[in-house]
Order: structure tokens, then C-alpha cells, then sequence
């Protein structure tokens, strides 16, 4: 029976070629794209999961109210891990966490290691298995370090791990650690990742760090003892936080802080630890949000809803060229069973072939795919069985609807009106509009935003930032030397080269250069008696000069000036947190005895992300240590003879040390990656999916005509024009595509609206661009009807008379 | 007996009307009967040949068939009984265009859900039975007329039904393949099929045993 199914069904695909083939590439296609999206998808989903006791781990966290609205971090002081576990019970572990790079030394190795810093329960809490070495308390000795199995093939070679002796620089010193244990490499998915692990007591002053609770630099995972509730233990730390942060708490009432909703000023939570990759602290609470993700599935899923749509649409309008065969089948004896069994066989068939050719091309493109969203995605993940139990699962669902729907409208067709051939189906008809609209209206959706996430990111390249990014690099200096020296004697170096203009360096690059750090140090302060806040910028000489920033008032530093050591400047915003009339007259109270005079205020420019407003900044003059970016201003011409010119000289002071140049601008397109990501693949995602549209609406097209042969034959015997003809059969298809534009826009504005509420920066969301995408969806539906109708239209009527 | 209609009336409403398909029929058919039912187009013979293979409802009277009140069954049951005792030739002979003359006599076999084996002979059988042993493996677009028609006698033939409903068998046929198919229903009957069949033409009716006239619904 099943053999007769599928003989009939393929000798039907087979006989309509066109047809067929548009189906099996269309679905081919959306399968294809949407495992490597939901591939993408899960990956992103599955980050931190496979820690062991990874549901009773916690990353805390804080949140403060403060004059400006509430504030939260994950920044804590060295002494607060020690306090909270012996002041407040259920603390089963817990670990400090700082990420630092680490100057690594073995013989004449010299590199830059990813070091997170970690206390001795960070291997018992997280599931990072030694493979060599000690297997418990790896940690314990405080000069014994932990290395991954890749760090340990960089250093050593093949020579035994286990017992060697590496040099890393901590502050000016080089210090002795003794390897203890090799784990396995990190996994993909883990938010931890690390090339060494070191005792945290080894962190640069760290004695004195101890002493105060005012230094705020590492994070602090903590794990709770079987059956503790994290809520509960939140509530449990109030007292422990009034205790410790009673100074803050005055201070903040006193600015006028407005306490939350549990009348507190300042609270600690608990961050479970697989939401941690997925937490922004940016609006002053945890908020944890898996959107990217959601949107790519959501993406995934509407590609493969407009395939099913043109499956079940094509299937459908097909099948009323199968009446007779239904009609003989059933006075034949055949039942409805029967029937929806084999036109749901059918479907599966081909779904089944679809599939199977979309996981070939996945897993040919799976390569660019990677490259073009930067995934670490694999085909292993295909191989798990949950998956693949999974995916069956979901092609049976899928096929019962897609390939069911169809299969019950045919198999409830009366037997005598079937074999007549002819089917009264204006509901039919209904269903497949709405579908078509459906269809269009996702296409409307995703073209819109893609106008809008490529207006946004156009916007962020091109916007004035407030300094000169393009003539402008920058690079990490982290060589041995201290940095103001190598600053030095790369001015030196440098001094004769007609194309370089400028030399200087700050603690802070701008945007993300190529060693990926990003930071920003953050000052809390007093002035005049009351609390204010400011990101805090060290400088060299020449700083505003090699950057183009614009002055507003006052002077620059000035190196015939032996007081601008102990001086600042400041940006416009920070001196309307002053609020001083004359900016100039103000001072910034760097201590409750040291005051620095303010020298000169600078325009407003971006110096964090351009997502975010401009934020009060103080920029101090320090010539002896804090240094750790160069930033050197070329010549607009030779630009490419110039980066050279600068990597050579830092080749020359510093020959170990790898050099990261780059300019500012490519620094700030890095920012915003995650944006140029989104936009890529919703880009991908309408192309595909207007394709498909299109794909769906060319059959259609094939099929409405043929089934209108008569009508047109009649009407151009009668005298109608081509042209009239072509619109007569073009009309109900753009009627469509203009119901499914009134629905999708204000979804569509609504959509873009929020997400655009996360930029300060952002353009006016015009109702052009959604003009712009419903009339590109119209072209192209025209086009696509367009070829086929005008043909039809203009046919001689004779023949399609002759045809009926 | 085989078969009796007892009144039965068939209508459709049309604007508030009711227009009579069939009215008030009465038949009783003996086995081994050959009965052509006659009447211009539009008199109901195709309705009455559909309502006797239970292929159509009626709104009022009795049928019985093989002592089965075919009014009271469920569509279930009527579909049992017309898969084992009836069998159906068409003017268009309706033979599935993507199967093979093999794949189509088979059909009517894979849904009494026989076994694979049994439904090899019986289609040989059938094939030598009527000669088209060399066609088996032709689709029905290769066919002439008549051949296609030989294979829709043989469908319908397929699973030894007791009834035979011929609707217009030979209107698409020339004069040599009508003549040729009467023949061989001639000879089926003589075997003792029952045959009912609906046809245009005098010289076709001249075959049946009793011939019933039809003029707008109503037997004349």
C-alpha cells in the first residue's frame, strides 16, 4: 500500500517538474538556513550549563539607589568575599574573580596569558576537570598556578607540565609560580574562560586592597550550601550590608537617594550562574535577557513558516488537478483514512527529502556561516540524540499540518463532486490569502528591519564621535618596560618620521581595539557636600592635541606648566554636575586634603559607546605610571607606510611583545559588532525570505493562470487588451501584498521603536522606511506575477479555447 | 433479489424550490439481470446509477440491497458493502493517469487489503482475461480509448463484484470499440454479472434484458 503511495506520489512529482523543484529548493533552502540559525541560536542558549553544581552557584551582585536613578554592578571590594561567608550562613564556597592578563615568562617564552585570578574553592565549585597534576586544593599553595592543556602546549612544548616553574609579571616584579595541575581546555560555551588560573592574594596590592571596602575590582561567585534559598539569602545579607556600607548608606540619604520599594538604599543579589553570560547591568538592576538568541530562532522559524506556507499553499492549489483520482479512489473504497494517509505520506516524503538536502547544505555553508557570524558553532551538535529525537519530532508536526491540512481538505471531498473534477472552495481560497499574507507580511517585517538596523549601524560609523578617528591608532602597551619610558622612547623613535604627527597614551583605549578590552574606572566623590560621580581618564602630554578634541575653555596640559600634574580637565558634562558658573574656578577634591584645580573644559565627545549618553569625565595628567594605550596620530597620506613605521619602533623597544595596532575607527565599528551582527543576519534572513515569498507567489502564479486559461481565452475573444488582461490577474496578488503592508508596519514600527530605545544615538524611525520595504516587496511581487501573466495574457485565444 | 428502490425521491433546492433529480422510483433487480436505463440528458439516469451505487444520497424512500437497508447504514458500512459487490465503469473511465494498467486494476485489491501474492494473480488473471497482457507496464494516456475503457471494465471486474454500473460506458467511443465493449459486458452477463447501464444510444440498450425509461427523474 505504502510502496503504491509513494509510486503515485512521486510519478505525480515528477510530472510537473517546475513545480516540484520550486517546492523541494524552497524547502531545501528555509531547512538549511534555519538549522544553521537555530544551531546559532542554541549555542548562544546553552552558555555556563555544564557546570555540576552549577544550579547552586551564584555571581553576586549590587544594586544602590543613588540621587540619579538606581546603579548595579558586580564590582566588589577584596575583603568582602572573606566577610560574607563567615557573617552570613549557607555559604557552602566562595571565590573572588578578577580577569587580568598575566606577563608569563618560561625561558625565553614570553607571553601574554588570559589569567583570571580565583580563590582556592574556584576548582571545587566549577567543573573545570584536572587532567595532570594535583587533583584537589590545586590552589591552595599561593605560589602555584593552574594552566589549561592548550597554555601548557604554548609554554612548555612537550616537556612534562607539571612542576615547572613560570615567571609572571605582577606590577614591576616578576615572581615565581609553581604549575600545580593541568585542566582541559575551555569549552566553547563558558563565560569563565581562562588560559591560567592564579591565587587571587597575588593581585598587585593586594595588602592594602584587603584594608579598604572603598576599592571595588572583581566580581565574586559564591556557591550555597544544599537547600538554601537565594532569595531567602538575600534577604539574610540586609543586615550584613547595613553593617558594612553604613558610611555609603548615610551619604547616599543625605544626596537625597530615594530608598526602593523595600526601603533600602543598598541591596545584594544573587545571579543564578546561567544567567550570568545573559545580564546587562546598564539600567541599574540585573536585567537578564536571552533576546539575541530569541530573535535568531524567531528568524529561523518565520524562514520556515514561509516555506510551510508555500508548501501548504502549492499543495492545495495542486491537488485540484488530483480530484478525479481522489473520486476513483473512493468508489474504489477507498476511506478518509486512506486518503489523508496518502497525501500526508506524501508531504512527508518530501519533507523528508527537503530536510535531508537542508542538512547537506548546512553543513556545506556551515564554514561561512561561522565566519560571517563569528559562531563556534559545530555539526556535532546534529549528532546528540536529543537533537536528533527532536527534530523528528518536529518534521512529524510540522508534516501532520503542513502536509495534513491539505490531505483532510481532499479526503472530505464528496465523492460524486470530486469526480467531476471540480472543487467549490471559495473557503479554500480564504485560507490561502491569509497565507499569502502572512507571508508577505513577514517578508515586510524583516526588510524593514533590515533598513532600519543598517540605517542605525550607517548612523553610529558616520556619526561625529568628538575626536578624530580616522587618522588616529592605537595599541595595548604591554611590554616589560614601564609605560611611561616606552611612551618616551617611542616619541623618540618616532621623532623623525615626517608622517607621524603626534605621540601619546592614556589609560583607556576608545572603543575595542584588537586586544578586545574595554573598561572604564568610575569615581565617586565629594564635592561642596554632596556625592557626585565621574569616569576618570589618565593621560600624557598632548592628549587633546593627538585626538583632536576641541577645548571649550581654559588650556590644555602643558608640559611648561610643573603644576598640571596635579591639575585636571574636565568634559562639558562634568561641569554641569559642578554646576559652577565659571567651570574654571572649580576644583576636583581628589582626596579630603588634595584638591586639583580644573584647567580647561572639553567639548562633549564619545568616549564609551556611542550606545550610551555622554557621561561626566575628569582627565588627569600623570606622568610616572598609568599608562597602558599609545596613541599615535598619522599623516592623512601614507597611512599603511606609517601603522608600519609604528610597529616597527615598537618592535624595537619592546621584541616581545606582540603588537596590536589599530586605528580608532576600526576600534569603534568593533563596539558595535553585536549590531553589525543582528543587521547581517536579518539582512540574510529577508533575502531568504522574500525569495521564498517569491518562490511561493510564482507558483501561484503558474497555477491561477492555468486554471484562468478559459477565462482569458473568453475575454480576448471578446476584445480585451493584453494590458487589461495583466491586470486583471495581477491585481489580486499586489491586493495582498497591500493588506499584508497595513498589518506588518505597525508591527514593524513598534518592534524597531524598542529596540532602538537602547541607543541615546539614534535615527528618527521615518515612516520611510517602511514605505520603502512595502514598495520593494511590491516590485518584486510584480515582477515575479508580472512574467507569467503578461505570457498568459498574451497567448493566442484559439489555443487556450482548444485546450478546455 | 438483489436489489429494491422503494419511492425514492432526490431533489436540490433552487431559490426556495425543490427540483426533483429523482421522483418516486420504484426497481427491483433480479440477479443476473442486464438492465439499460434510457433517457435524454438531464432525465436522472446518472443520478440513478450513482444512488444505486450508493455513490450519492437520496431524501426519501427505501433501498435495499442484498436484504441490507442501505437508507439506515452508516456511510461506513455502504462503503464496505459497494467495495465488495459493486463495481463502476465511466464514460471518462477515470483510470488514474500516474499508475500503470497493472498499478490500476491492483488498486480496488490494496484497499480490500489482500495479500500481496493473491493480488498478483488476480491481476494476471485479470490481464489475460482480457487480453492486455502486453500493456500491463503502458500508462493510460498510451492507450486508445477503447483499450482504456477494456482496463476500466477489468477494474471494475477486479474484485468479482455481483453488480456492474456502467454509466454511458461507450460515449466516448467510435463504433467499433462500443460495439466491441457491449459485446464483452454481453459476455459477463452471460457469466452472471448483473449489469445496469445508462446509455444514449438504441442500438447499446438493445443489449440489456430490460430497458427503463427516464424523462425528468420519473420512470416512463
Amino acid at each position: 500500500m505504502l510502496k503504491n503511495y509513494l509510486k503515485i506520489g512521486w510519478r505525480n512529482l515528477m510530472k510537473d517538474k517546475t513545480f516540484t523543484a520550486l517546492n523541494v529548493i524552497g524547502l531545501s533552502v528555509a531547512s538549511g538556513i534555519a538549522i544553521l540559525l537555530s544551531m546559532a541560536a542554541f549555542f548562544d542558549l546553552s552558555f555556563d550549563k555544564f557546570h555540576e553544581k552549577g544550579d547552586r552557584i551564584y555571581q553576586v551582585y549590587w544594586t544602590e539607589q543613588t540621587p540619579r536613578g538606581p546603579e548595579a554592578g558586580t564590582s566588589l571590594p577584596a575583603p568582602f568575599a572573606d566577610a560574607l561567608k563567615t557573617e552570613v550562613p549557607g555559604v557552602e564556597s566562595i571565590t573572588r574573580f578578577l580577569e587580568a592578563e598575566a606577563l608569563t615568562t618560561y625561558g625565553d617564552t614570553e607571553i601574554n596569558l588570559d589569567a583570571v585570578w580565583v580563590d582556592a574553592d574556584f576548582f571545587e565549585m566549577f567543573t573545570f576537570p584536572v587532567l595532570k597534576g594535583k587533583k584537589n586544593d590545586v590552589l591552595q599553595n599561593k605560589s602555584s598556578v593552574v594552566i589549561t592543556e592548550q597554555t601548557a602546549e604554548k609554554l612548555f612544548g612537550d616537556t612534562e607540565a607539571i612542576g615547572q616553574i613560570v615567571n609572571i609579571r605582577i606590577g614591576s616584579e616578576d615572581l615565581p609560580f609553581t604549575v600545580a595541575a593541568v585542566t582541559a581546555d575551555n569549552q566553547a560555551q563558558n563565560s569563565l574562560d581562562f588560559e591560567m588560573a592564579i591565587p587571587f592574594e597575588n593581585t598587585l596590592s593586594y595588602t592594602e586592597r584587603m584594608k579598604t571596602w572603598g576599592s571595588i575590582y572583581h566580581d565574586v561567585y559564591v556557591q550555597l550550601q544544599p537547600g538554601v534559598d537565594a532569595k531567602q539569602f538575600e534577604r539574610n545579607t540586609r543586615s550584613f550590608v547595613s553593617l558594612h556600607y553604613k558610611e555609603d548608606i548615610e551619604n547616599l540619604k543625605r544626596d537625597g537617594a530615594m530608598a526602593n520599594a523595600d526601603g533600602l538604599f543598598r541591596q545584594l543579589g544573587l545571579l543564578l550562574l546561567e544567567n550570568v553570560h545573559y545580564t546587562s547591568f546598564k539600567k541599574g538592576y540585573a536585567e537578564i535577557s536571552r533576546a539575541i538568541p530569541y530573535l535568531i530562532l524567531g528568524v529561523a522559524f518565520l524562514i520556515l513558516l514561509i516555506a510551510c506556507v508555500n508548501f501548504i499553499n502549492m499543495n492545495i492549489a495542486k491537488s485540484s488537478q488530483r480530484l478525479r483520482e481522489i473520486g476513483m479512489r473512493k468508489t474504489l473504497g477507498a476511506t478518509k483514512k486512506h486518503l489523508f494517509f496518502q497525501f500526508w505520506s506524501e508531504s512527508l516524503f518530501i519533507f523528508i527529502a527537503s530536510i535531508g538536502f537542508g542538512v547537506l547544505l548546512s553543513a556545506l555553508f556551515i564554514d561561512d556561516f561561522k565566519t560571517m557570524f563569528r559562531s563556534a558553532i559545530s555539526m556535532d551538535i546534529l549528532t546528540s540524540p536529543l537533537v536528533i529525537f527532536g527534530s523528528l519530532v518536529f518534521v512529524c508536526l510540522i508534516t501532520l499540518v503542513v502536509g495534513g491540512y491539505p490531505a483532510l481538505l481532499l479526503s472530505r471531498l464528496g465523492t460524486i463532486q470530486s469526480l467531476k473534477g471540480k472543487l467549490e472552495s471559495s473557503g479554500g481560497n480564504r485560507v490561502r490569502n491569509a497565507l499569502m499574507i502572512l507571508q508577505f507580511g513577514i517578508a515586510i517585517l524583516l526588510m524593514s528591519g533590515t533598513l532600519v538596523l543598517w540605517g542605525q549601524v550607517d548612523f553610529m560609523r558616520n556619526k561625529d564621535l568628538g575626536f578624530d578617528k580616522n587618522q588616529v591608532l592605537s595599541f595595548p602597551l604591554d611590554g616589560k618596560k614601564n609605560n611611561y619610558e616606552a611612551v618616551k622612547l617611542l616619541r623618540d623613535e618616532l621623532a623623525g618620521n615626517p608622517d607621524i604627527l603626534s605621540v601619546t597614551a592614556s589609560d583607556n583605549n576608545l572603543g575595542r581595539g584588537k586586544d578586545g578590552s574595554q573598561s572604564t574606572s568610575v569615581w565617586g566623590v565629594e564635592y561642596k557636600g554632596r556625592g557626585i560621580r565621574t569616569n576618570a581618564l589618565t593621560v600624557d602630554y598632548g592628549y587633546l592635541e593627538t585626538l583632536g578634541l576641541e577645548l571649550v575653555l581654559g588650556r590644555s596640559f602643558d608640559m611648561d606648566y610643573a603644576g598640571d600634574t596635579q591639575s585636571v580637565i574636565i568634559n562639558e558634562s562634568m561641569a554641569r554636575q559642578l554646576g559652577e558658573t565659571d567651570p574654571l574656578t572649580a576644583f576636583f577634591p581628589v582626596s579630603d586634603s588634595l584638591h586639583y584645580p580644573v584647567i580647561g573644559v572639553v567639548k562633549d565627545y564619545n568616549f564609551q559607546d556611542i550606545s550610551k549618553a555622554i557621561e561626566p569625565l575628569t582627565i588627569f595628567l600623570n606622568n610616572e605610571s598609568g599608562l597602558s594605550y599609545a596613541f599615535i596620530k598619522v599623516a592623512p597620506m601614507n597611512m599603511a607606510n606609517s601603522f608600519g613605521a609604528v610597529e616597527t619602533a615598537w618592535k624595537k623597544i619592546e621584541p616581545n611583545s606582540e603588537f596590536l595596532g589599530s586605528f580608532l575607527d576600526e576600534n569603534i565599528d568593533n563596539t558595535f559588532q553585536r549590531e553589525k551582527m543582528m543587521a547581517t543576519m536579518i539582512t540574510s534572513g529577508s533575502i531568504i525570505a522574500i525569495a521564498l515569498s517569491c518562490i511561493g507567489l510564482f507558483a501561484m502564479s503558474l497555477l491561477i493562470v492555468s486554471q484562468r486559461t478559459k477565462e482569458i481565452g473568453v475575454r480576448k475573444v471578446l476584445g480585451a487588451s493584453v494590458a487589461s488582461i495583466t491586470v486583471l490577474l495581477t491585481k489580486d496578488f499586489l491586493k495582498l501584498v497591500l493588506v499584508s503592508f497595513f498589518i506588518a508596519s505597525p508591527i514593524a514600527y513598534w518592534l524597531l521603536r524598542q529596540w532602538l530605545e537602547n541607543y541615546t544615538y539614534r535615527i528618527n524611525l521615518g515612516m520611510w522606511f517602511f514605505v520603502a520595504a512595502g514598495l520593494l516587496a511590491l516590485i518584486i511581487a510584480l515582477l515575479t506575477v508580472g512574467i507569467r501573466t503578461v505570457s498568459a495574457a498574451m497567448q493566442n485565444p484559439v489555443k487556450s479555447l482548444r485546450t478546455e | 433479489m438483489l436489489l429494491q428502490l422503494n419511492g425514492i425521491f432526490k431533489w436540490v433546492q433552487q431559490g426556495g424550490q425543490r427540483v426533483f433529480l429523482l421522483k418516486d422510483i420504484n426497481l427491483e433487480v433480479e440477479e443476473g439481470e442486464f438492465i439499460s436505463i434510457m433517457g435524454p440528458s438531464g432525465s436522472g439516469k446518472s443520478t440513478l446509477l450513482n444512488v444505486i451505487g450508493m455513490l450519492d444520497d437520496f431524501d426519501e424512500g427505501e433501498y435495499n440491497f442484498l436484504d441490507e437497508p442501505v437508507h439506515q447504514l452508516k456511510e461506513k458500512h455502504r462503503a464496505n458493502l459497494y467495495k465488495q459487490y459493486i463495481g463502476f465503469v465511466f464514460q471518462a473511465y477515470h483510470l488514474i493517469d500516474e499508475l500503470t494498467v497493472y498499478e490500476n486494476l491492483e488498486m480496488p485489491l490494496l484497499y480490500k487489503k489482500l495479500k500481496g501474492s493473491d493480488r498478483k494473480a488476480m491481476v494476471a488473471d485479470m490481464l489475460d482475461r482480457f487480453g492486455i497482457v502486453g500493456k500491463k507496464d503502458l500508462f493510460p494516456t498510451q492507450l486508445s480509448g477503447g483499450q482504456q475503457q477494456l482496463v476500466g471494465v477489468a477494474r471494475a471486474l477486479i474484485s468479482k463484484p455481483k453488480l456492474i454500473l456502467a454509466d454511458e460506458p461507450t460515449g466516448n467511443l467510435n463504433s467499433k470499440q462500443s460495439s466491441e465493449i457491449m459485446a464483452l459486458f454481453k459476455e459477463l452477463n452471460d457469466d452472471g454479472v448483473t449489469i445496469i447501464q445508462a446509455t444514449h444510444s438504441e442500438q447499446n440498450a438493445a443489449y440489456g434484458k430490460r430497458i427503463i425509461n427516464l424523462l425528468d427523474g420519473r420512470k416512463v
